[in-house]
């Protein structure tokens, strides 16, 4: 069989009119994009918080909630996120390179693994409902009732793990539209950055489950 | 895809994969701490490596070593600012 190269495609970016070159106006997108990130920072970093001070004021509480909470699917969903980072990364580097179709596929990887991580989260989710570890629910009993500190830390739990899963779906979202727009020829030499700018998204989401899988679910279980 | 695009990408994709293996046997590390509890204070090791991963993924996976300076100190700042929420924070409810 042939040894058939990769045809790279021409790498650039279409200069905005308010900008005075390329340079500024890469600089521009991801000092945009990275004072979006501080912001999303300071709001989980807020949530972290919360979790470490009920730690310190209700130990026993927190572990009795963290040996309910399904610390094998949390492991499983830190893996699939991990992977997910090395697609995204694959994306930017075969982008830079001109390789649109394995860029695209790189893109889609990452998605189907942002996807699967919500579907063990869903899982995780109607196990925490069977168990009655939902104490929100008025019409359903809660089986830590005996313990009102643990309200608190389950509490935390679900924004936490919730407002992350928002952040997901919005990013798979955002991804599967970027792979589209990216699908058509003109692409990479009009708008390549934008993929980079995205994968810094991505990342933050992966760096932010990488500290609400320990804070949660591992210190001290 | 040839064999000189193995070598174009494996030369591109060389930071990111070493990252993916060590995020991969950090996390490892902090599971078996979780899993098992081995001593009572496993969670600073926890936390050690908690920090292992975060820097790994934000100099690494973000590239924030190859960005230019304004971009480092606005990603550090961030951080920063964290480090004074938290360090404020659990200084008053520590020394209760």
């Amino acid at each position: 069989m042939a040894d058939i190269g990769i045809a790279a495609e021409p790498v650039d970016l279409e200069l905005a009119e308010q900008f005075t070159t390329k340079a500024q106006q890469r600089e521009a997108a991801t000092l945009g994009m990275w004072a979006w990130l501080v912001t999303e920072l300071l709001l989980f970093a807020g949530l972290f918080l919360c979790a470490l001070i009920l730690r310190i004021q209700h130990p026993q509480s927190v572990t009795l909630v963290t040996t309910h909470l399904k610390f094998w699917i949390g492991a499983t969903n830190t893996v699939v996120l991990i992977c997910s980072s090395l697609t995204m990364s694959a994306a930017i580097v075969t982008s830079r390179l001109g390789w649109r179709r394995f860029m695209l596929g790189a893109l889609l990887a990452t998605a189907s693994l942002g996807s699967l991580f919500l579907l063990l989260k869903g899982f995780e989710y109607y196990q925490d409902y069977d168990e009655h570890m939902m104490p929100f629910l008025a019409d359903r009993s809660y089986v830590l009732a005996h313990d009102q500190a643990s309200v608190l830390f389950l509490d935390v739990y679900y924004i936490t793990t919730g407002l992350h899963g928002v952040h997901l779906i919005t990013g798979i979202s955002i991804l599967l539209w970027l792979t589209w727009k990216a699908s058509r020829p003109a692409f990479l030499q009009t708008h390549q950055n934008r993929i980079e700018i995205y994968g810094l998204y991505w990342h933050f989401i992966d760096l932010i489950w990488i500290i609400v899988f320990p804070v949660l679910y591992v210190l001290n279980r | 895809m040839s064999h000189d695009d193995w070598q174009v990408l494996w030369q591109h994709m060389r930071p990111a994969v070493r990252s993916f293996v060590l995020l991969l046997v950090l996390l490892g590390v902090n599971v078996t701490l979780g899993a098992t509890l081995p001593f009572s204070w496993a969670y600073v090791v926890e936390g050690v490596v908690v920090a292992c991963m975060v820097l790994t993924v934000l100099l690494v996976s973000m590239e924030v070593l190859r960005e230019p300076p304004l971009m480092r100190l606005f990603a550090a700042l961030g951080f920063f600012w964290v480090a004074i929420m938290f360090t404020m924070t659990l200084v008053d409810y520590l020394s209760r």
